[in-house]
């Protein structure tokens, strides 16, 4: 009976964070009179209207399928990329190679406020202001030098007797890397994959001042504006239901990926941007 | 986009963005600047062609295709058609409309006739300093499409041409007409025999009545205290008269703490210290509040006449909501009572060095005729800015309270142009206004603190300057 | 960051054409995107450019005289401290609780605390949302009339502790704190566990039995021990109190209001450049926020050193 008030303690603080999540999905299944009427109340009958409202209407589907393109191309930019270079600068020795990695390192601790004037405008110099591949490339950019740093302990610390065995069967540097660091670098791989996810998903100051154009909103930019600027009308269902949307495969994600996430925690996860806030 | 996104919240924002994308395009657009500017040839010109259009040149329009559709300006293409056969149109209905046309700009191969509206659109004032768009001088004094003795300029509402022009040279026509006001619902108001007050102290002692009533006699969108100070300007202004809009435009020093003003400011400030607006408003979003106002929670709301799309779907059956204008505080306003804020928004544009601008201009009189603007009328549910186009169609009561309000105001519209101009100001104006509206400042120290803003923007030689004749 | 660099590690020599084309790409990126604009904000702040070509003109250090005028950016820079006063400790605070109170329920020979996987996935939910995803779900919860927290308490009877929590200036930057702890704790919660699961059993065992009760161990076996988790928190709830921008920007009346009760730097730097054009002026506030930042940093770092070497 000495676990009660342990209990009681762990249980009071799952109510706090899960109370404003569950209240935002019953919300979505009420009706708009319902939710106005009374906040505090369980929907009649579930609404689930709200949801199709959101997809099209609220334009959630979109942005959406916006987000997946964005956060789809930077992921796979970013971890080639960055596994990459990450690679190179925890096994092979050259000059330079310390500077280079803190050149990547030091700029995590850099607030991302200070580049975002003159960023604003090397990406409209370069033609790719409200485009998605310019919305690519800096994510892409800005999720590297995490990248590199989890990936460089994780590379440094294997064997290195498979490498070496390979190169004596006449593999390519390259082919090295691809056929046999990659691999075994798998699951350090997957949770710097899920992290940047997290991270890049969930991004909302980029998106905001490079990608201007409704068309090509991402979801939490998409989201922000719904409930702030453009108004749409006056559909809270509908705008619960959109949170519904947008909290759900990150949920999902989470919930799937919970060990690999929890391992990443406690190796410096938080220098991820979006992440550290 | 949305209707709504017409509010004046994203008009005001966009025109605070003109700083930004002022530069975005400078570096491009400029670089047609010394091209030579050879006119495209025109046909022969008549009573019935005033522009000289070649029967047979094609004809290029961008639209932006809005919440509004872009089936109005396909129906003065087929008027186009109807006249000149040969003539090929091609339309492009966009959402984006700058991303498009910027490079063409740059090119010098723009289209003929441009609806530069939307959050994408291409920015106005650069256009402007470039020298890419048609003086609509011409198509202003052009017989209108439908009466040959009355001008293009003699059909257009108030305010039109001078929302379109650029130091006295008229470059743009904005084609929807929104108005500012009060709402409330008028089945609830017949019902209980309340009318909508013609003065001031008219308005505080309905408002009276009204809580007595056990309603709130008013609410506000508390999170953007914007929708506040429209009407407490527009008050003033009317009391003020043009030398206060003057003023208070040219940052004239004092012009802020001039008796207009601050009466203004304290009639608001009346509202929060009689207790009549609804307890939570402060903190409420423009559709949080404006649902409350839709289920009778509260009697009066201020808004722009975009209110009724916003609210479709959430306004109860038989609510009737209709728009006064704002009352006039003092019997000795300088301007008539039933003087009015009004704004136009969705801007046609013919660029300069389209092909065929002569037929840019004259889709343009066939855009603003009657017919086509009647049809906009009755499918967008809101007022074009062509005088009387709404006449005779079935209308909604709160297009026809927007309209009579209109009608009855004539030419006396109380227009500021600081807001746009500097936003900073803007900004200052609304922080105070909100602290006015909930009892934390006096009018007097209201006042003194936006007065105070605006010298900051007065002396701050970074800020470009406008002056308003 | 030594924690990142490996000891000692074989490494390889040549392929040199391989490693300059597995660099090249991040490197490019790096430069382009994160070096540059870094680099040129310091200079841009100097200038007065207001974003149009050539039109930028060198002014010393003019806006940053500027911006010890600007009341609004005073505003943002007491809000920024004050968050940063306050937010760090608030967050860490509960998830050294929370990570406790999990531990002390393992320590016994039962096991782990019924539940406690449970316990921790719902915890972290909010770190795995996004935080626009946050700022209008609680911007709804906050709304006085339908939101959920004057519903809650309305629902218990304490109507009269219902208030119009962004709309008051007292409560309004509070309010927008509650969310930064709500959402961060579970992520520190779960960073302390892991580190609690390195230390023994033993020590914990052998505090009981010299009768030492919950909150003694707590205070002289487990802070202690989470010294540098603790530090490392610091610095990252430090650089996000230091930010607030998203948060403020959605939820917040004005936004940033009520007259600058919720204001913080990054939203006066937002404004100042896509608003009002000034990017000289906006960088300037970048570059001060960055000194900010970095004064902090080794405020924090040093100053947890310190104590370090204090207590050896």
């Amino acid at each position: 009976m000495k676990r009660v008030p342990l209990h009681l303690a762990m249980m009071s603080w799952a109510v706090v964070t899960a109370l404003p999540l569950l209240w935002v999905v019953f919300s979505a299944l009420k009706s708009n009179k319902e939710i106005l009427t009374s906040p505090w109340s369980l929907p009649s009958r579930p609404h689930l209207d709200n949801f199709g409202r959101a997809w099209t209407e609220a334009s959630i589907g979109r942005y959406f399928l916006n987000s997946i393109v964005v956060v789809g191309g930077a992921l796979i930019l970013t971890i080639t990329v960055g596994s990459l270079a990450a690679y190179v600068l925890a096994r092979y020795s050259f000059r330079g190679n310390r500077f280079i990695y803190y050149l990547f390192v030091t700029s995590m601790f850099f607030p991302m406020l200070l580049a975002l004037v003159p960023l604003f405008f090397t990406v409209q110099r370069l033609g790719l202001l409200s485009t998605h591949l310019g919305l690519i490339l800096v994510y892409a950019a800005y999720a590297t030098p995490f990248t590199i740093f989890f990936l460089h302990a994780f590379f440094g610390t294997q064997p290195t007797s498979v490498a070496e065995a390979a190169f004596m069967d006449g593999c390519s540097h390259a082919g090295v890397f691809f056929q046999v660091m990659l691999p075994m670098a798998r699951p350090g791989i997957v949770s710097v994959a899920i992290f940047n996810f997290l991270g890049l998903w969930n991004q909302y100051l980029l998106p905001l001042v490079l990608n201007p154009d409704p068309e090509k909103y991402v979801l939490s930019q998409g989201l922000a504006a719904l409930s702030t600027s453009q108004g749409y009308r006056s559909d809270w269902s509908g705008l619960f239901a959109g949170l519904t949307i947008a909290m759900l495969p990150v949920l999902v994600a989470y919930v799937a990926f919970q060990r690999y996430i929890q391992v990443a925690t406690t190796s410096g996860a938080a220098n991820d941007p979006g992440l550290a806030r | 986009m949305s209707p709504d996104s017409l509010s004046r919240r994203s008009v005001l924002r966009s025109a605070a963005a003109v700083g930004l994308s002022t530069s975005l395009l400078t570096a491009c657009v400029t670089g047609g600047r010394d091209s030579a500017e050879t006119p495209a040839s025109r046909g022969t010109k008549d009573a019935n062609n005033p522009f000289g259009v070649e029967n047979g040149r094609p004809l290029e329009v961008v639209a932006f295709k809005g919440g509004y559709g872009d089936d109005y300006v396909k129906n003065a293409e087929k008027l186009f058609n109807s006249r000149y056969a040969r003539s090929t149109i091609d339309h492009k209905g966009l959402q984006k409309v700058g991303d498009t046309l910027r490079p063409r700009f740059v090119a010098n191969t723009p289209p003929d006739v441009v609806d530069n509206t939307g959050d994408g659109r291409l920015d106005i004032s650069t256009l402007v300093s470039s020298r890419q768009l048609t003086d609509l001088a011409e198509l202003l004094d052009a017989p209108s499409w439908d009466d040959p003795t009355v001008k293009v300029r003699d059909t257009l509402l108030p305010g039109v041409v001078d929302d379109g022009s650029f130091g006295g040279t008229c470059l743009c026509l904005n084609y929807v007409y929104t108005a500012y006001g009060f709402w409330y619902s008028k089945s609830l108001f017949d019902q209980r025999g309340w009318a909508y007050p013609s003065t001031w102290d008219g308005m505080v002692s309905l408002s009276e009545e009204i809580k007595k009533a056990g309603i709130s006699p008013w609410t506000y969108q508390g999170k953007y205290p914007e929708y506040v100070s429209e009407p407490l300007l527009t008050m003033a202004g009317k009391t003020g008269g043009p030398a206060l809009l003057k003023a208070i435009d040219n940052l004239e020093p004092n012009a802020w703490r001039t008796e207009a003003m601050t009466n203004a400011a304290e009639a608001f400030a009346e509202l929060a210290g009689k207790g009549f607006i609804m307890p939570g408003s402060e903190a409420l979003s423009h559709t949080e509040a404006q649902a409350a106002w839709c289920q009778g929670k509260a009697a009066f709301i201020p808004c722009g006449s975009w209110l009724e799309s916003e609210q479709k779907g959430i306004t109860p059956d038989g609510f009737e909501m209709a728009m006064g204008v704002v009352p006039p505080r003092t019997s000795s306003d300088k301007i008539k009572a039933t003087g009015l804020e009004a704004s136009s928004s969705e801007s046609f544009i013919v660029p300069a060095k389209g092909k065929n601008p002569a037929g840019g201009l004259e889709l343009l009189r066939m855009l603003f005729s009657k017919g086509v603007a009647k049809s906009f009328a009755q499918s967008a549910g809101t007022l074009p800015s062509v005088a009387g186009s709404a006449d005779g169609i079935r209308m909604s009561s709160a297009l026809a309270s927007v309209t009579a309000a209109v009608k009855a105001a004539g030419p006396d519209l109380v227009v500021y142009r600081h807001r746009i101009w500097y936003a900073a100001l803007a900004k200052a104006t609304d922080d105070a206004v909100g602290e006015l509206i909930n009892g934390r400042i006096t009018a007097k120290e209201w006042a003194d603190r936006i007065q105070k803003a605006a010298d900051a923007i007065a002396k701050d030689s970074s800020v470009k300057k406008y002056t308003r004749q | 960051m030594s924690r990142g660099l490996p000891g000692r590690v074989h490494r390889l020599r040549g392929g040199s054409a391989f490693v300059i084309v597995a660099l090249l790409p991040a490197v490019v990126l790096h430069v382009v995107f994160v070096l540059s604009p870094y680099a040129q904000s310091f200079y841009l702040s100097l200038t007065d450019w207001n974003g149009l070509a050539g039109s930028a003109s060198f002014v010393g250090l003019d806006n940053f005289a500027q911006l010890g005028s600007d009341g609004l950016f005073l505003d943002a820079v007491r809000n920024n401290l004050f968050l940063l006063l306050v937010m760090p400790v608030m967050t860490v605070a509960i998830g050294l609780i929370l990570a406790s109170t999990l531990k002390m329920g393992s320590k016994s020979r039962r096991g782990e605390l019924f539940g406690s996987r449970l316990y921790r996935i719902v915890f972290f939910l909010p770190q795995v949302l996004s935080v626009s995803v946050i700022a209008v779900l609680w911007g709804s919860a906050y709304s006085p009339n339908s939101g959920l927290i004057n519903g809650v308490l309305r629902g218990v009877g304490l109507d009269g502790l219902a208030r119009s929590w962004l709309a008051e200036p007292r409560l309004a930057l509070v309010a927008v704190m509650v969310v930064m702890v709500w959402s961060g704790a579970g992520f520190y919660l779960v960073l302390f566990t892991a580190a609690l699961e390195g230390i023994p059993r033993e020590i914990y065992e052998a505090a009981l039995i010299d009768g030492a009760n919950g909150w003694v161990t707590f205070w002289r076996i487990t802070l202690p021990l989470l010294r540098e988790n603790v530090q490392v928190a610091f610095v990252y709830l430090g650089m996000a109190a230091l930010d607030g921008f998203a948060l403020v920007q959605i939820m917040t009346v004005g936004p940033g209001g009520p007259d600058g009760a919720t204001e913080v730097i990054g939203l006066s730097l937002y404004r100042a450049a896509f608003t009002y054009g000034k990017f000289g002026y906006a960088s300037a506030m970048g570059v001060a926020l960055f000194f900010g930042s970095l004064v902090f940093a080794v405020f924090a770092l040093g100053g947890g050193r310190r104590t370090q070497t204090e207590l050896a």
